[in-house]
């Protein structure tokens, strides 16, 4: 069967990371912390670690987002902090993925870890080890150690469940529980591969206009798995 | 200003909980300074209020002030002095002072402590004495008691986060408290550099000269830092030898002993060689229960001591991530509503530890199994069928599926190319096996456990 292919106009629902748009699972604790980091008068230092793919950077990018209108902020990737770190006092410096610090890097965070009493700093940086699994500057290492850590807790099977589903029915996809039950138990297990085989299924069956089935899925799946190899 | 002051009053209110504004803000008076409106004195009514106003909410108020004047205001703490019994046992300038914690309760000059870039908090009373650390102690009580002239200089050298800098802090805390007139500075050394290179650009080497010259003890951490910097050794051999003809105090950290620094020239060397060199050694366990149970009651939290020795055990080589695992348990306890028990202290040590989620991987899962059953790592992906060697692989398989995030085909591939179905049969196998065969339900436990530690 050679029907025309549907032309996608490509619109996804807008996803711009929130802390409530983030499934809590286990993590109800580090929310809270995260909100308060939010707030002027907060002088906490946190370190956030998980694997790839459980949700890191979806927080740091919300906290930054919720800070922004209330006090200086600061938000950056290891690669675009060097040499010359500066925030305005009483301030939110965000690092995401410490682990990847240049030596620069690494030595302008360990000045601004110095300096953070005294100007009134806050802190929050993540990685994909706790910190004492961190290749670091022993004497950064362990500055990132005395702060409150935090291990993103990964969803349960259920969790995953229904954080797909919202996130199908915000792309106005209609999901048998059948069908999310196969991909849970064939597919990777952290969020965003499991995603991301959600809308390319969406984006297949609006181009083929074919409803999503078990058979659709696994072709999707498939070809997903192939992309990977090459 | 004072107009300014009730709006900063009102918005404050609204942006602070009841709790925290009546607390903290509400107990400041304002002190009227007529001659010069851009400059707002704040009188708390104990070092206490004026501590946390300055950590916690200076900024706001300085930030509030510009908005309102369209220009920085220049925001002023002080403590209004309002019990003439304790002022008998010190000269105190009413308004501009704060008094430090611990027995030696003397005012300083509150704008030349801020100078100082000293940290109140660290002083000899919160410093936990053993063994590793004793002697250190005793020579920086030493030199803080008599500076310039027992010992110049006192060089301090040990590990990370073994608490060289809480001695320097303690040593210029003390001096400040002895007396008030003393201008201490602490930093660190790389903000020595910093400052050479800035006197280098603007060429203005005479007031940096003269802005280290003003000082009467100078306490400089982390000397490694001058490591190749040609210049700053060079300006710094200047400065040293003046100080100590002044009989003015140095005091000198250093991850390493004088002979052993990297990258520095000799003529430093001997110089730093000349005072007294001291080692602080890593805490042993009795010593860091100490500490954990010190910095838990300054927060006024009772720690038993079975926590204290659980934390200690697991965190050995630092004082700094002991502190950090000590929050955390802290944190966990407050936000759970627990009571600190030897359980929730390994529940909430399992973010610091990260013990039960190392990142583990296909290969590790393949070697674990294959020696535990003493057969091949190759036979993971080998055709043979013989159930010596297919049972342990589907285990294999099992075990990837739930300590991994691999997917069924990628399991499949890893295992010599399996097809996913292969995988998803293995794992019903092994749940159901599992459920009836409590051997190899014990081999499973046992090398979940291995591959997990």
């Amino acid at each position: 069967m050679n029907l025309p292919r549907q032309q996608l106009l490509d619109l996804k629902p807008e996803q711009i990371p929130s802390l409530e748009n983030f499934i809590p699972g286990r993590n109800r604790e580090l929310l809270g912390r995260l909100k308060a980091m939010a707030r002027p008068d907060s002088l906490d230092a946190v370190y956030l670690w998980g694997p790839p793919g459980c949700g890191r950077s979806h927080l740091l990018v919300a906290v930054a987002n919720l800070a922004e209108e209330r006090r200086p902020c600061l938000a950056l990737t290891a690669a675009q902090v060097d040499d010359g770190l500066h925030l305005a006092p009483g301030g939110l410096l965000i690092v995401d993925d410490v682990h990847e610090l240049t030596d620069a890097g690494q030595s302008s965070l360990f000045k601004t870890f110095n300096a953070a009493r005294l100007t009134g700093l806050s802190m929050l940086m993540s990685g994909p080890v706790p910190p004492r699994e961190l290749q670091l500057r022993e004497d950064l290492r362990t500055r990132i150690g005395q702060a409150l850590i935090f291990e993103i807790k990964p969803l349960t099977d259920e969790e995953k469940s229904a954080a797909l589903q919202r996130h199908a029915l915000m792309r106005g996809m209609r999901m048998d529980e059948g069908l999310l039950q196969y991909l849970l138990r064939h597919g990777r297990r952290d969020l965003p591969s499991l995603m991301n085989v959600l809308d390319t299924l969406d984006n297949a069956s609006l181009e083929q206009q074919r409803p999503p089935t078990l058979p659709l899925l696994r072709e999707v799946m498939q070809s997903i798995l192939e992309l990977d190899k090459e | 200003m004072s107009d300014f002051w009730s709006t900063c009053l009102s918005h404050l209110e609204r942006e602070l909980s009841t709790q925290q504004f009546n607390t903290w803000i509400k107990a400041l008076k304002i002190e009227d300074e007529g001659e010069s409106p851009r400059r707002l004195r704040l009188m708390a009514p104990n070092r206490f209020v004026l501590q946390r106003v300055r950590e916690r909410y200076l900024n706001q108020i300085e930030a509030l002030s510009r908005q309102y004047y369209g220009e920085p205001v220049n925001v002023t703490l002080g403590v209004l002095e309002t019990e003439p019994a304790e002022s008998k046992q010190a000269e105190t300038t009413p308004g501009n002072t704060i008094k430090l914690g611990g027995s030696n309760s003397t005012a300083i000059d509150n704008a030349a402590y801020e100078r100082s870039r000293l940290n109140p908090a660290f002083t000899f009373d919160t410093l936990v004495t053993g063994r590793a650390n004793d002697l250190a102690r005793a020579a920086a009580q030493q030199v803080a008691t008599n500076p310039g002239v027992s010992y110049n200089p006192l060089f301090v050298y040990g590990g990370v986060g073994l608490g060289k800098t809480h001695l320097l802090h303690a040593i210029g805390n003390t001096v400040c408290a002895n007396n008030p007139q003393a201008v201490v500075r602490y930093l660190h050394a790389e903000d020595y550099v910093s400052d050479v290179v800035r006197a280098y650009h603007q060429r203005s080497f005479d007031s940096f000269k003269q802005s280290y010259r003003s000082l009467d003890l100078l306490l400089i951490d982390d000397i490694q830092f001058f490591n190749g910097k040609d210049r700053t050794q060079e300006e710094f051999f200047y400065a040293f030898n003046a100080f100590v003809e002044a009989k003015k105090q140095i005091v000198i950290t250093c991850d390493t002993y004088p002979k052993d620094i990297q990258g520095l020239e000799d003529r430093l060397i001997s110089r730093f060689d000349c005072g007294l060199t001291v080692q602080i050694e890593p805490p042993e366990l009795e010593m860091r229960v100490a500490i954990l149970k010190k910095k838990a009651e300054v927060s006024n939290i009772e720690v038993g001591d079975d926590v204290a020795f659980l934390i200690a055990k697991n965190l050995r080589s630092n004082v700094r991530e002991l502190e950090g695992a000590l929050n955390r348990v802290l944190a966990f306890a407050r936000f759970h509503g627990n009571d600190i028990t030897i359980d929730v202290a390994k529940e909430a040590l399992k973010d610091v530890l990260g013990a039960t989620n190392r990142q583990i991987t296909l290969d590790l899962v393949q070697k674990t199994v294959a020696d535990y059953y003493k057969i091949k790592v190759a036979d993971m992906y080998s055709h043979k069928r013989t159930r010596a060697i297919a049972r342990p692989r589907q285990i294999a398989m099992w075990i990837a599926r739930e300590l991994t995030s691999h997917s069924l085909p990628e399991i499949g591939e890893a295992f010599g190319g399996r097809d996913h179905t292969t995988v998803l049969h293995a794992c019903r196998t092994i749940l159901d096996l599992r459920s009836r065969d409590n051997l190899l339900n014990n081999d499973v436990h046992v090398l979940m456990q291995t591959i997990k530690s």
